[in-house]
């Protein structure tokens, strides 16, 4: 490692304040909408997409000048946020505080792939409307942009600090903060001062991403995502809903990125920035500019389960279904056999995430990491170390379970949105060690050549026998999940779920029954991964990413939190659907917010009812 | 299902009516090939370009061949998840003699076990991933070879542009680490030197402490392996933090749109190019003179590739007939015209083609233009 001289530190640390002062654009309005709807939007980074076409498509059509483009992106951002208040948390009130956080991400996707149908994927240049000079700082130049960016980040953290503070309306926004019910009762019309703040939040986010295209030259669909991500890292660095906090840690996020790069280099950049998140969560929740070193009071107890009967499938019909799903191969279909492997893969993660999610309420959005390490533990002993696959499958689901618990391990004392962000960011975590361990996990190139499924000198490489395979490990896993619901150990997991205070003064620990949950399903996950690992013969970091994550969890919700039949369900018919209707291929992820959307709202117990 | 097959299979006229309503177009003399790639998602942009591509080269070598190729797309959005399903769907379709694609290596090699295993060749035409032929005797690529543009990268930036120091800023992909490796030791053995190698990861925007590193290394050239998006992203920062050193670019960033998102700081960065429409060679202005006319703009790499592999799988049915064994046994012998490479002609032992010829080129004036020597801008 070759320390930077000190001139070099000082251009580090222009530059950690320069993309600081981006993030702090995205993170004023999440801690807004945070500060007062007690939600992380997850459609932020969408808006902010929204915000950059809007802005590109008034410049090039309509030719406007700078202050009329920015109008324009203010109304139509505006307008998007009262929609997402609208259709994201007002319908949602008084049901679980995870569900609008479920609600948003359903948003996003939609927003996102309407932005791409409308514009296509291809990046597009926004033309410049900010003059050109440059002033030398340093080793560098900073530009018109960046005091442009800074100065409304500030501005609006300072009118918003000073709205909050001194005005009637902004008491009513915060006493709507701390207890909606009683804001409602003294006059305050909540609904109003939500809307008002989601269309300013929106706005400003809209506006980013127009000054961010303009910095950039440069916008696309696919940005939205990163957005959101640094925006909640640089929230939860400034404290959750703390708006002049928000600045202080997006520059705090800019600085950490900038000097790791400066220490490690460029492919470390994410890593800090999600290994600072996961230490905030673990050592002060609260923000950094924060009293309080505990967790604030969280009104809910429990998670995003809606109370249903579940629906009871007789055994008999249980039986008839396995039987027909083991007579499917008789029908010499080798395509409708694939896709049949690939919804028992997708169960096996559904049956894990359903157990972790809706037994015990812990909202993962970072399941795909499970699969990601059992996939590399068994295809790196069966090529590097030479065991048979008979021995490594078996071996990843081991190791994913221990690995996967001790991972979250240290999140297990946290609860609701805190959970469901750590374990984004411990995803995102595994996946970058993946990319830069190349000394173990081959890096970047991915592993080539994983030997293919054979067990006992059996070949299951066919369709068929991969089928056979995944059937026959999907209903193990499913008759021991039952089993283990109906224990003592289930009615322990739920009641942790419903109420853990209760649970612990019963004698229930929470750590250690969630470590159980963590360890089972991280087993199944790990299976699952690692066959999906073996049958594609490639896999590298990319391959198990994000998206699969959120997709689990809406195969999960489908089907009914904590049901493992709806698990199964859930997960086969958004695996077979889409390929059903593959002329619709171009609205599938479209379908699939739309999906999440509607569930959350009309039917949250799911298809089969939560268990 | 099993009812429909077994129809099809004893030949029912019913059956056979009602596949030759569905499929009028399917002559006896047609060959049908099979393509996987994204038609919608991420990478859309790149399922339309081969698309264009194809109905050009079927429009001309169809009408004076003996059997006409014609092809079924199938959309997987280069998601793996997706193409081991559209395999399947491939392999067992008799009809289907080769099939074409994906466009990502993650999507392609983790449908080559099944191509492998049902001996139907998958054509993965723009699959550069060392390990992608390795999948099998099956698997065949005429993907622009690393190992060939790299050395003349190297070459273009020591010999012709007089650079010793070199600072590497690369996509952090599979693509990106084995085209700098193949670079680094290019310019090793040249005598010069790589001062640094920086990987980024894809959807980064911000370069600049980057940058700030490869400054500090002391470079007297930047090299850039990334598609073009991130190149003119990159060039722009280099410019605006002040460095003026010679910028060197792999053949990926060659685009029109390197110049629309890049504009004025991309004037004077060099590339290569395999296909560069300005090319005076004959099968070059052949085919952008056609492409121009039936599409009204410029073709560009993607599109030649596309076109060149359509070309290749006429002559291939043509020659050495129309079965799945006959086109794995004209692969190792076949020679076609190719815009790209002159004539493609496999290497059995690594079921690629080599001697791809780079054309250098330099931005001049927001445009590009064949490099002519002399000092580097």
């Amino acid at each position: 490692m070759n320390m930077p001289g000190l001139g070099a530190w000082f251009d580090y640390t222009v530059n950690g304040i320069v993309i600081g002062n981006i993030y702090a654009m995205l993170a004023v309005g999440l801690a807004l909408i945070y500060g007062v709807a007690n939600l992380v939007n997850f459609a932020h980074g969408s808006v902010y997409v929204v915000g950059a076409y809007v802005g590109w498509a008034a410049i090039t059509y309509l030719g406007t000048p700078l202050p009329v483009t920015i109008l324009c992106v203010v109304v139509v951002c505006g307008l998007v946020g009262v929609g997402i208040e609208r259709l994201g948390l007002r319908p949602l009130h008084g049901s679980s505080r995870i569900a609008p956080l479920l609600a948003t991400i359903g948003i996003a996707l939609v927003l996102d792939q309407v932005v791409q149908l409308i514009f296509s994927p291809d990046p597009r240049a926004v033309p410049m409307q900010v003059p050109e000079w440059r002033i030398p700082i340093g080793g560098g130049t900073i530009g018109p942009l960046d005091l442009l960016i800074g100065g409304i980040g500030l501005a609006s953290a300072a009118v918003l600090y000073g709205f909050l503070r001194f005005t009637k309306l902004g008491w009513a926004v915060r006493a709507t903060a701390q207890d909606s019910d009683a804001a409602q009762q003294m006059g305050v019309d909540i609904n109003k001062v939500n809307m008002a703040v989601f269309a300013i939040a929106s706005a400003l986010s809209g506006i980013s991403g127009l000054l961010v295209g303009m910095y950039y030259n440069q916008i696309n669909p696919a940005m939205s995502f990163e957005a959101t991500l640094k925006g909640i890292v640089a929230l939860i660095i400034g404290g959750l809903g703390n708006v002049p906090g928000a600045i202080g840690g997006s520059l705090i996020l800019g600085l950490t990125e900038s000097y790791g790069i400066a220490l490690f280099g460029t492919s470390y950049r994410n890593l800090f920035a999600f290994v600072l998140l996961i230490a905030m969560l673990l050592w002060r929740p609260n923000g950094l500019f924060s009293g309080r070193s505990s967790l604030p009071p969280e009104p809910m107890t429990g998670t995003f389960i809606a109370r249903s009967r579940p629906f009871r499938i007789p055994p008999w019909a249980v039986a008839g279904l396995i039987v027909a799903a083991a007579l499917l191969p008789l029908l010499n279909n080798p395509y409708v056999l694939q896709i049949g492997v690939n919804s028992l893969l997708y169960g096996m993660l559904a049956l894990s995430l359903t157990l972790v999610a809706g037994t015990v309420g812990q909202i993962s959005l970072g399941h795909a990491a499970l699969l990601a390490i059992g996939g590399y533990t068994s295809g790196l002993l069966a090529m590097d170390a030479g065991w048979p696959v008979a021995v490594t499958i078996p071996i990843a689901g081991i190791v994913t379970a221990g690995l996967g618990t001790l991972l979250v391990f240290p999140a297990f004392r946290l609860t609701g949105h805190y959970v469901s962000i750590a374990t984004l960011g411990i995803g995102e975590i595994v996946s970058l060690v993946i990319l830069n361990w190349s000394g173990l996990t081959h890096g970047a190139i991915g592993l080539g050549g994983i030997p293919p499924l054979e067990v006992f000198g059996y070949d299951l490489g066919s369709v068929e026998g991969t089928y056979w395979l995944c059937l026959v490990i999907l209903v193990l896993l499913a008759l021991l999940q039952l089993r283990l619901l109906s224990s003592h150990l289930g009615r322990s997991w739920r009641a942790i779920r419903d109420d853990s205070v209760a649970a612990r003064s019963y004698g229930v620990s929470g750590n250690r029954y969630k470590a159980l949950a963590f360890g089972f399903g991280g087993f199944g996950a790990g299976i699952s991964g690692a066959i999906t690992a073996h049958s594609y013969s490639y896999i590298n970091h990319e391959t198990f990413n994000a998206t699969l994550s959120v997709l689990a969890l809406t195969m999960v919700i489908l089907g009914g939190l904590g049901n493992v039949m709806g698990a199964v369900l859930g997960a086969t018919l958004l695996i077979a659907l889409p390929e059903a209707f593959r002329g619709l291929a171009e609205y599938r992820i479209l379908i699939y917010g739309l999906v999440l959307l509607l569930l959350i709202r009309f039917r949250p117990q799911g298809l089969m009812g939560t268990v | 299902m099993s009812l429909r097959r077994r129809s099809i299979l004893t030949g029912t006229a019913g059956a056979l009516a009602a596949a030759a309503i569905a499929r009028p177009s399917f002559a006896a003399d047609s060959v049908m090939v099979g393509v996987s790639g994204p038609l919608t998602g991420p990478n859309a942009q790149y399922g339309a370009q081969w698309k264009d591509a194809f109905e050009l080269a079927l429009e001309e070598v169809n009408p004076s061949a003996a059997h006409k190729v014609q092809y079924q797309f199938e959309d997987s959005q280069a998601d793996p998840r997706q193409t081991v399903a559209i395999a399947q769907k491939f392999v067992n379709d008799s009809r289907i003699i080769m099939e074409l694609g994906d466009f990502s290596s993650t999507a392609s090699m983790a449908a080559s076990p099944i191509y492998q295993r049902a001996k139907l060749v998958q054509f993965g035409f723009t699959n550069s991933h060392p390990d992608f032929t390795k999948g099998g005797d099956y698997m065949w690529s005429n993907s622009i070879s690393q190992a060939e543009e790299q050395p003349s990268l190297a070459d273009y930036a020591i010999t012709d542009l007089g650079r010793r120091r070199l600072g590497v800023i690369h996509l952090n992909t599979d693509w990106g680490v084995t085209s700098k490796n193949l670079f680094v030791s290019a310019v090793q053995s040249k005598g010069a030197t790589v001062t640094l190698a920086e990987g980024f990861l894809p959807n980064e925007r911000d370069f600049r402490s980057t940058l700030v590193r490869i400054r500090d290394s002391n470079p007297d050239g930047i090299v850039i392996i990334a598609y073009y998006a991130d190149a003119a992203t990159i060039i722009r920062q280099i410019r605006t933090l002040g460095l003026t050193q010679t910028i060197i670019a792999v053949s990926s960033v060659y685009s029109p749109k390197l110049i629309e998102l890049g504009g004025d700081a991309v004037n004077g960065v060099h590339t290569l190019s395999n296909f560069f429409p300005g090319e005076p060679r004959a099968e070059v202005q052949r085919f952008v003179t056609a492409f121009q006319a039936k599409y009204a703009r410029e073709p560009d790499n993607f599109n030649a590739t596309a076109y060149d592999t359509m070309v290749l799988v006429s002559k291939l049915v043509n020659t050495y007939g129309t079965t799945r064994a006959a086109i794995r046994e004209g692969l190792p012998q076949v020679e076609s015209p190719s815009v790209i490479y002159g004539t493609i002609k496999f290497d059995p032992a690594t079921r690629r083609v080599s001697g791809a010829q780079y054309k250098k080129l330099v931005v001049k004036d927001g445009a590009f233009a064949m490099f002519q020597g002399g000092t580097p801008a």
